[in-house]
């Protein structure tokens, strides 16, 4: 088993109503999708911090803080120029408060990559298949004075961040609670233990922000209780979700949101392989 | 305007609605999925009976978790709707239903369950320092810049502190990150309440808003007339213990345990304060922790002799030494420098032998030790710790703490305080604690020299044998000398 990392805080902040109205109307004001911004961002967050070899809990950590800065800091994320820094800065940030921080320099390198031509993401490299020359390392060499640029604006995003979501940095995850439940309802299926930890990752990506608008019980167990049907396995009778807490209008909302997660993550990727250079810009910072 | 939280699911889904409306058919499949487990049910006896073992089982599971989140209390700087105190429609969004009646198994239905505000907690951005108005400063430490303040919409007094940003090329401070993150996490009576975190005017000028509190025990021991009782220690340690105890169980080391960090109120309430050291910490602990921790006169030998895997022991020792300090005033080892420190930890307790700490060895300054520790050594008997107002019970537990042996320190097992206050002396309850003026910056404070919490940053030293040969035998005593002796050497 994997050690014990950290103490399982059992409870978020969470969003009030009106930060949502404002993200909507916030979203309205802009050209770009909001949603389809926040996911491209939150898929480009997350690959960086694959390649940054960072344990997944610092990922999802990374994740949910750069939803809490972009609900409190309205209209910043639009400006193309902070997609990229503030996806860089909360890397960096959450892997800081880890037992695995990176430095600066490895996130600028891992970011370059990311956004070039050679990229791995599927939606942002260019495809190579039919180009003459694949492209090389120099498309994503970082030189000593565009880092030095970079690391100044990661560092005070860095600390636009924590002042921006006044420095609760804390993130309860579920995933760990979503495997103690399982056992809890006494089934093991490693086909259902995988497919609740899928539910609980895509919904880090789900641009309705769940992780801000429910606490990890009820995320947990919503994942369990539409993982259970979708393998077929068998809970028990009853309104079994009331032991962990979690009313009925809430699980409806989250089995329907990790639902459909798999057809809009689909969307968005078929819908950007389109736009490649447009999301290259956008996510970069075009200026 | 007061707050809401997102408490109607049908607003949160037109929110974010767009281009999920398909998936509405999916919720009616949900709710037609309990229907069909209602026809389904198997009415018989039997089945009757399990399924109310279970729910029994299941609730008691529950009630145990629920004790858990209760300990952890609510956040400091959340600003909890109290359902219906403003009078408005404003509830909670959420609320944890409990069954807090003790539902013995079998006797039939469940009572209703009973509804218990959730601490439903939001984020926001910080607000800025001119909320507060200063009104004096209380003392630099190592650091930090504490003051008085006052919060001028709602007048209460607190303490400001201004976080340090030495090192940003790395960009926010990782020790004040851990400083924030822990305290913030530690709820707890006995550990000072953080409000929330305020900016000035550039990002550099972070302050942490903490309640505000008399005292700190250093200075109170210094201006005391008398120590403290005995049935006082008592109750400042079960704080003190409590409040470490808490952390551990959260697995956050201190690091920076001593009286200086120990502040008091005038109602002889004990606050744990300065997370500056403060980290989370992993069982097996993490590799290469820092061994610059610890002010070095509350040092634990392990970190003197220069491990880098320790864990709550550390914390133990320097509760061990507050311990003492609160018997006399004063600090129980007031070492120069960490050779010095180790000589008079010897000097009292005795020195490690292959008995008492087997491993001892294999720490890295260890060797330099070890010429001086095969030849007179183990033929002495063990000195005994001696405080004339402390009872053997006392004693024994000190000299526990004081461990040499990282793993034969107490760790902290449960009962202890209740254990502990039960015999006699009783401890003394809070509210019959004497008062005393508060220094808290309206005058100059006398200040004994004493060192500082050590800095991030500062090279580690690898203890060499010329430097025990110097300590040892340069001033004459040698590392096994007398108390006296060390304590002379202690006051040029
Ligand atoms: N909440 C508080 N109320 C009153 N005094 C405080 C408070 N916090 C700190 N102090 C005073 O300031 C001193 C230094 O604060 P501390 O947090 O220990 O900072 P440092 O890291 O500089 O040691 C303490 O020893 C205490 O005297
Ligand atoms: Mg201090």
């Amino acid at each position: 088993m994997a050690p014990i990392t950290e103490v399982e805080h059992l409870t978020n902040p969470l969003v009030t109503v009106e930060q949502l109205y404002s993200l909507q109307d916030d979203d309205r004001n802009h050209a770009e999708n909001g949603q389809s911004v926040r996911y491209a961002q939150a898929v480009l967050t997350q690959a960086a911090g694959i390649l940054l070899r960072l344990p997944q809990d610092v990922v999802a950590t990374s994740l949910v803080l750069l939803q809490r800065f972009w609900v409190e800091n309205l209209g910043q994320g639009h400006a193309t120029a902070d997609l990229k820094i503030a996806s860089e800065a909360s890397i960096y940030l959450s892997a800081k408060l880890s037992f695995t921080p990176v430095s600066p320099r490895s996130v600028c390198n891992v970011y370059a990559y990311l956004l070039s031509t050679s990229s791995s993401l599927p939606f942002i490299g260019c495809p190579p298949p039919s180009a003459a020359t694949p492209p090389g390392p120099q498309s994503y060499y970082v030189s000593e004075g565009s880092y030095e640029r970079e690391r100044e604006k990661i560092l005070l995003c860095e600390s636009l961040i924590l002042s921006s979501i006044g420095f609760d940095v804390h993130v309860a995850l579920p995933h760990t609670l979503a495997l103690t439940y399982v056992q809890a309802l006494g089934v093991s299926s490693r086909k259902l233990v995988k497919r609740v930890l899928e539910h609980l990752n895509g919904g880090l990506l789900s641009p309705q922000l769940l992780y801000l608008t429910h606490q990890p019980n009820a995320l947990a167990v919503a994942a369990i209780y539409l993982a259970a049907k979708e393998v077929g396995v068998k809970l028990v009778d009853g309104n079994w979700w009331e032991v962990f807490d979690v009313e009925r209008e809430d699980l409806g909302f989250l089995v329907l949101a990790f639902g459909s997660f798999v057809g809009f993550a689909a969307a968005e990727k078929e819908r950007w392989e389109n736009e490649r250079e447009k999301l290259r810009e956008l996510l970069s910072g075009g200026g | 305007m007061p707050e809401k939280y997102v408490r109607d699911k049908t607003e949160l889904k037109g929110l974010s609605r767009g281009r999920w409306k398909e998936s509405e058919e999916l919720e009616v499949s949900v709710i037609k999925g309990k229907s069909r487990w209602a026809q389904d049910e198997d009415d018989s006896a039997a089945s009757i009976a399990q399924r109310k073992r279970e729910k029994e089982e299941q609730r008691r599971a529950k009630e145990d978790r629920l004790r858990q989140a209760d300990a952890q209390q609510v956040h400091p700087s959340t600003p909890v709707d109290a359902p219906g105190a403003n009078g408005d429609v404003a509830r909670p969004s959420k609320r944890l239903r409990t069954h807090v009646d003790t539902h013995r198994p079998g006797d039939g239905h469940a009572t209703e369950p009973q509804l218990l505000p959730f601490p439903a907690r939001r984020f926001a951005a910080c607000r800025d320092v001119d909320e507060y108005e200063r009104l004096n400063e209380i003392e630099e430490g190592s650091y930090g810049l504490v003051s008085r303040a006052r919060e001028k919409a709602t007048g209460s007094v607190v303490a400001l502190k201004k976080l340090k940003m030495d090192h940003a090329n790395d960009g926010f401070p990782v020790t004040g990150l851990r400083e924030i993150q822990t305290l913030m996490a530690s709820r707890h009576a006995h550990i000072v309440r953080l409000r929330e975190v305020v900016t000035g005017s550039t990002w550099k000028d972070i302050y942490l808003v903490m309640d505000f509190l008399e005292h700190d025990l250093k200075t109170l021991l210094e201006d005391m007339a008398e120590p403290f009782l005995p049935s006082e220690i008592k109750t400042l340690m079960l704080q003190i213990v409590s409040a470490t105890q808490h952390l551990h169980s959260h697995w956050i080391l201190h690091r920076d345990l001593k009286t200086s960090n120990l502040l008091m109120n005038n109602r002889g309430e004990i606050k744990l304060a300065d997370f500056g050291m403060a980290r989370y910490t992993s069982q097996p602990p993490p590799p290469k922790l820092t061994q610059l921790v610890v002010t070095l006169w509350y040092r634990s030998p392990e970190l003197l002799l220069g491990t880098d895997t320790y864990g709550a022991e550390i914390d133990i020792w320097s509760l061990g030494c507050i311990f003492g300090e609160l018997l006399t005033r004063d600090p129980m080892f007031q070492g120069k420098n960490e050779v010095d420190q180790l000589s008079r930890i010897f000097a009292l307790l005795g020195p490690p032998t292959r008995e008492n700490w087997p491993d001892f060895r294999s720490l890295p300054n260890a060797k330099a030790l070890h010429p001086l520790l095969s030849s007179s050594s183990a033929s002495k008997p063990q000195p005994q710790l001696n405080f004339p107002y402390l009872t053997t019970s006392g004693h024994r537990l000190l000299s526990s703490m004081l461990s040499l042996n990282p793993s034969s320190r107490p760790p902290h097992p449960r009962s202890w305080p209740t254990r502990t206050s039960q015999r006699r002396p009783r401890p003394k309850p809070k509210e019959f604690f004497p008062t005393f003026p508060s220094k808290a910056g309206q005058e100059r404070r006398r200040r004994r020299e004493t060192p500082n919490a050590p800095l991030r940053g500062e090279k580690v030293k690898l203890l060499g044998v010329e430097d025990f040969a110097r300590e040892s035998f340069g001033a004459g005593g040698g590392i096994l000398a007398g108390r006296e002796e060390a304590e002379e050497r202690g006051s040029r």
